[in-house]
């Protein structure tokens, strides 16, 4: 029961989705692996709205921005496998050689180009020095998420949440439309590390309290949570002794960052940049002759709409993907002010590409620029820029000669 | 002078008036009053080394600091035990009850295990490294704790390949930042002790472990080091006991017991009194407070803390074996009493990094503290430069039960004639207790008399761990079983075939943190924040209760407060 | 002066807005949703409300929902308690209206997928 197909896209969620349908569309064949029951991916759960604003213009539930992409998908003839785990990929004479468990045994799928669309996790309790007890109560915003949207169960009464991103603000909102009380939204940093809007319409609607500088040290209580420490952060975020104090609360939810999950890509030893955590990745999310990688399994997106961007370059590119010699790439290096820029690499000649990039601390009005040597390529202003925000240039390189091994410079100025 | 006097001399001039030793009839009393624990510990300690009598030390000391936590225990109250007259009653249901109530099993006796959690392997026996020592420690060769870890090193291939428990001898490095000729003295002494050795220069040290620390310039090997799953050899020990016979009930603690005639007649426990022939305390931080109740308390506890860190499997590549790092001076929160732990290369693939230890009040308290992790990592970066803090996907602490005479007491009762205690246990517990187990179950038998059991199998079908087949094994498996071919939790690559084996044992599991032990789901990178929930499903559909009835362990760990919506 | 966030878009502008006599000022925003934004929050603001109701179908027992479009913020309790009593019976697709939200405020609550999925 072996497979063989053009494109393997390895995960059905908004970036695996997006990957599959543009393959499609480009006449390859396409087979879309999806470990889970159903497509969709995170979307599923995510019931709040907000999604969609820069693709369709509408904001929309999260699933109901996965039905777009599903009834696109209804279009195609697309072979999907859900329920499907990749337990191996290695090379092999026609490509790749995926080793696959269904339910209905085990499977093979022989592609020549593969599409890792595979997402992030969170980061835990246990990776952030929450230290006291281990008891029931504790749990990631996603899996919190997950409990109230999907399975309908409270994870808790009387919640305190860490971490400022966005999922810890909607989950704070969500919680409390379905009559949990929120203690309070702890940050360690000194802004919060979601969007501006979900503190005004998740927290500031319901009355909720953002601690900024503040961060969660111990849990106490045994079997359940019975309340958790909390001290203030001194600049280097460490917990600065004499601050703490105890706040009652039933559940820890912890929404305190996402890491790209690339553990299969890492399986084929492909270079990971330490900064995004994900693969280093040309304009077409190319990580090396016949792999590609999009979507938060690159880096961390925060909106869906570039997630879904990325995805449909990489599945075009993968439909379209033939082995060359020699591909010849320039660099793109984070400089001056930048915590990181992707692509990493820019496979030449290049035309028209999308450039995302964090800034390394918050800014008030300033000027990004990129350039190579002293030829500045592209320049934008900003009236602010802060690192929890991706922001996006389209890079024209059309008119650019560049050659191997040139190193082009993202930086930016305040003004 | 004699023996008490020159001890009370000694706790004088050390503690001033605060303490003193008062002879019992086989062992020693000491008292006095303090608020400082370390205090106590140390005058233990010191009246330990200096008494010569049959018994320990006893701590009787009025501890006036904070006081401890009451000994957590289950809420159930029943009959279900009333009237119980087993041959053998094993109290406490960590790796020695376990291995004890499975090696009474090839005896024709009826043997009940009581455990206070709601599984076994809840405190030491899963809260510790999972080493199998080579017994390196030479400095009294009259300890138990040397006799036993040599017996029971010996036994561990044999014993793992009939539990079907995951083993690795894979052998241990002990590092050392100067050559050192003294090894070769060592080498000599080890030897003689029937224990392989083997010496590298630096550069072969290197070419065997790349990341070792530039700062170790030697180093010797011992083959004989292995590594086990803690909790699993557990577990394999109390399912092989039940499918050969032996009952073993969770929830249950004893409370007390009657005492007539230095013959325990009665044991109360929260489901009924029970009169058992032979009581046998492996309660391991409580087993003094059993020895209390049969009135055979002749040694102390002094519960000691030991953190572990385990790192994601990723970074297993930096030491290829286990490896820990002698010489390098005494970290902070070591202590003389630790062997100053390692980075140990554990079964599953796994660095863990740990233990150091604390001395502590409160027996249960397995809160992690950031002084502890600080330590353990401030230790074990010694060994290497290529481990970092943020390489940690979890941690965890245990508590060992150290005694003054810091040696395992494995010995029939001193006071009390129908008791075994197999207590005491701290490293190298685990590598002793198969020995252990065999020496306690042979003097029950011998006090009652047992035959042999005939029918007594050794061999126990684990689990099946369905990604660790071939393609053609995983497909037939998944052919008559297609719940193997679900994966529910991705980073250990657990399906819910697994997890509804794992729920489907001699030994009942039905909680998350039970699946968990069982079979690792969530203990991988993600630590459980994608299977869990679903997962807390699987257990409501094989259990047939509402979401929120799903623990995370025990009662009283509901990991859900109800239904969202609940007005409508 | 009232400082707000406008929350039409991502961007998420800072806001000045005031209303004096009908009239309004605003500074901080960068397109015209951001009047459109801050004459609502100074008046009237309002929300979409997103949330789920409950199905008569075990495989798929809750049905994400949206408000059709935004309805009073101060309605919003309300909302979740009409929802709290609804059980979605029929076959939907996405964009389906699922109950009308009279008598609380004007609008609808749709569909945020298809049901069954």
């Amino acid at each position: 029961m072996s497979i063989q197909t053009n494109v393997a896209v390895i995960g059905g969620g908004p970036a695996g989705l997006a990957a599959a349908i543009a393959a499609a569309k480009q006449g390859a064949q396409v087979l879309l692996i999806e470990r889970e029951a159903r497509l969709g991916g995170i979307l599923k759960q995510c019931v709040h709205d907000g999604f969609g604003v820069l693709r369709f213009g509408e904001k929309l539930a999260g699933p109901e921005y996965a039905q777009r992409f599903l009834n696109e998908l209804r279009q195609t003839n697309i072979q999907i496998l859900t329920q499907t785990f990749v337990d191996k990929i290695k090379p092999h004479p026609l490509g790749w050689k995926i080793n696959l468990v269904t339910a209905q045994g085990m499977r093979q799928a022989f592609a020549k180009a593969v599409v890792f669309a595979t997402g992030c996790r969170e980061r835990t309790a246990r990776q952030i020095g929450i230290h006291g007890t281990r008891p029931a109560g504790v749990l990631t915003a996603g899996s919190a998420q997950f409990f109230t949207n999907i399975l309908g169960q409270l994870p808790g009464r009387r919640c305190v949440i860490l971490g400022s991103g966005d999922i810890g603000m909607i989950m704070a909102r969500r919680l409390t439309l379905e009559g949990a009380q929120v203690q309070g939204v702890y940050e360690a940093r000194g802004t919060p590390s979601g969007l501006p809007r979900n503190v005004a319409q998740c927290l500031h609607d319901f009355n909720i309290p953002l601690h900024l500088r503040k961060t969660v040290t111990r849990c106490f209580g045994y079997p359940r949570l019975e309340a958790v420490e909390i001290a203030s952060v001194d600049e280097h975020m460490q917990p600065i002794a004499g601050t703490e104090e105890r706040v009652d609360c039933d559940a820890l939810i912890l929404s305190v960052g996402l890491i790209p999950e690339n553990e299969l890509l890492e399986t084929l030893r492909v270079p990971i940049d330490p900064v995004t955590r994900g693969p280093v990745c040309d304009q077409y999310g190319m990580v090396e002759p016949g792999l590609f990688c999009c979507g938060n399994a690159a880096h961390v997106n925060d909106l869906v709409d570039y997630v879904s961007e990325s995805g449909e370059i990489a599945g075009a590119a993968a439909a379209s993907y033939t082995e060359q010699p020699e591909q010849q790439h320039a660099q793109i290096t984070a400089g001056q002010g930048i915590m990181y820029a992707v692509p990493q690499r820019i496979a030449l000649p290049a035309q028209e590409i999308p450039l995302y990039f964090r800034v390394k601390e918050e800014l008030g009005k300033s000027r990004v620029v990129i350039r190579v040597g002293e030829t500045v390529l592209a320049k934008k202003t900003y009236l602010a820029l802060r690192p929890p925000e991706m922001e996006r240039i389209m890079l024209d390189l059309s008119q650019t000669t560049l050659q191997e091994g040139d190193e082009i410079t993202v930086e930016v100025q305040p003004l | 002078m004699d023996n008490i006097t020159r001890i009370n001399r000694s706790l004088l001039k050390q503690f001033g008036g605060r303490f003193c030793a008062i002879p019992q009839q086989k062992h020693l009393s000491l008292q006095g009053e303090s608020d400082d624990w370390h205090a106590i510990v140390q005058a233990g300690r010191l009246a330990a080394t200096l008494f010569k009598g049959e018994g320990g030390v006893v701590n009787d000391v009025r501890y006036t600091g904070a006081p401890a936590a009451p000994t957590r225990l289950p809420s159930v109250q029943d009959d279900t035990l009333a009237g119980q007259a087993p041959d053998v009653l094993v109290i406490g249901g960590g790796v020695i009850g376990c291995a004890i109530a499975r090696e009474l099993a090839r005896y024709q006796l009826d043997v009940m295990l009581l455990e206070k959690e709601c599984d076994v392997a809840m405190h030491a026996s899963s809260r510790n490294d999972g080493m199998i020592h080579p017994g390196l420690d030479l400095k009294d060769k009259r300890t138990q704790k040397h006799h036993y870890n040599h017996r029971g090193n010996a036994m561990f291939k044999e014993l793992c390949a009939d539990l079907q428990v995951p083993f690795k001898r894979s052998g241990q490095y002990l590092c050392f930042p100067q050559p050192r000729w003294l090894l070769w003295v060592g080498k000599l002494r080890w030897g003689r002790h029937g224990i392989r050795s083997k010496f590298y220069n630096q550069k072969q040290l290197r070419r065997r472990l790349p990341h070792i620390h530039p700062a170790l310039k030697c180093g010797m090997f011992f083959p004989a080091a292995g590594a086990v799953c803690p909790y699993s050899l557990t577990i394999a020990y109390a399912e092989n006991a039940i499918e050969n016979g032996a009952r073993v009930f969770l929830n249950t603690a004893v409370l007390d017991m009657e005492v007539h005639e230095s013959k325990i007649t009665a044991v109360h426990t929260n489901r009924g009194t029970l009169r058992p022939k032979l009581v046998i305390n492996a309660a391991g931080v409580f087993c003094e407070d059993i020895a209390a109740f049969a009135q055979d308390r002749f040694f102390s506890i002094h519960p000691r803390r030991g953190t572990n860190i385990i790192l994601d499997t990723k970074f297993s590549k930096f030491m290829s074996r286990s490896a820990s790092t002698l010489g390098t001076g005494g970290a902070e929160g070591y202590g003389k009493h630790t062997k100053g732990g390692g980075v140990i290369h554990t079964v599953h693939g796994n660095l863990l990094l740990g233990p150091n230890a604390v001395e502590v009040t409160d027996k249960e308290d397995f809160a992690t503290h950031a002084q502890d992790l600080r330590t353990v990592f401030g230790h074990q970066a010694k060994t290497s430069e290529a481990l970092s803090s943020a390489q940690g996907i979890a941690y965890f602490s245990g508590t060992r039960a150290a005694t003054f005479e810091e040696d395992f007491v494995v010995r029939r009762g001193l006071y009390t004639q129908n008791i075994i205690h197999a207590a005491g246990m701290q490293s190298p517990g685990l590598t002793a207790a198969p020995a252990v187990a065999v020496d306690v179950a042979q003097w029950a038998a011998d006090m009652l008399q047992a035959q042999p059991n005939e029918d007594f199998n050794p061999q126990r079908q684990g689990i099946v761990d369905a990604a660790s087949l071939n393609n053609i094994a995983r497909n037939t498996l998944i052919r008559q079983t297609p719940d193997y071919g679900i994966i529910l939790c991705r980073c250990e690559q657990v399906s819910k075939g697994e997890i509804l084996a794992a729920m489907r044992r001699p030994l009942p599991c039905d909680s998350i943190d039970g699946i968990k032990r069982r079979v690792r789901a969530g203990m991988g990178r993600c630590q459980g924040g994608f299977c869990c929930p679903l997962i807390t499903q699987v257990i409501a559909d094989e259990l047939g209760i509402s979401l929120d009835q799903v623990r995370k362990a025990g009662e009283g760990s509901e990991l859900l407060c109800g239904e969202i919506k609940p007005d409508a | 002066m009232t400082n707000l966030i406008c929350i039409t878009c991502p961007i998420g502008c800072a806001l000045q807005a005031e209303l004096v006599d009908g009239k309004l000022s605003v500074t901080g925003h960068s397109c015209p949703r951001g009047e459109d934004f801050a004459r609502a929050e100074l008046t009237n603001p309002m929300r979409t409300l997103c949330s789920n109701v409950r199905t008569n179908n075990p495989a798929c027992p809750l049905l994400p929902v949206r408000t059709q479009g935004e309805i009073p913020k101060a309605a919003m309790m309300d909302v979740m308690r009409l929802l709290a009593g609804v059980t979605v019976t029929q076959p939907l697709q996405c964009g389906d209206v699922i109950t009308s939200l009279e008598p609380i405020c004007d609008g609808n609550v749709i569909a945020t997928c298809d049901f069954p999925f």
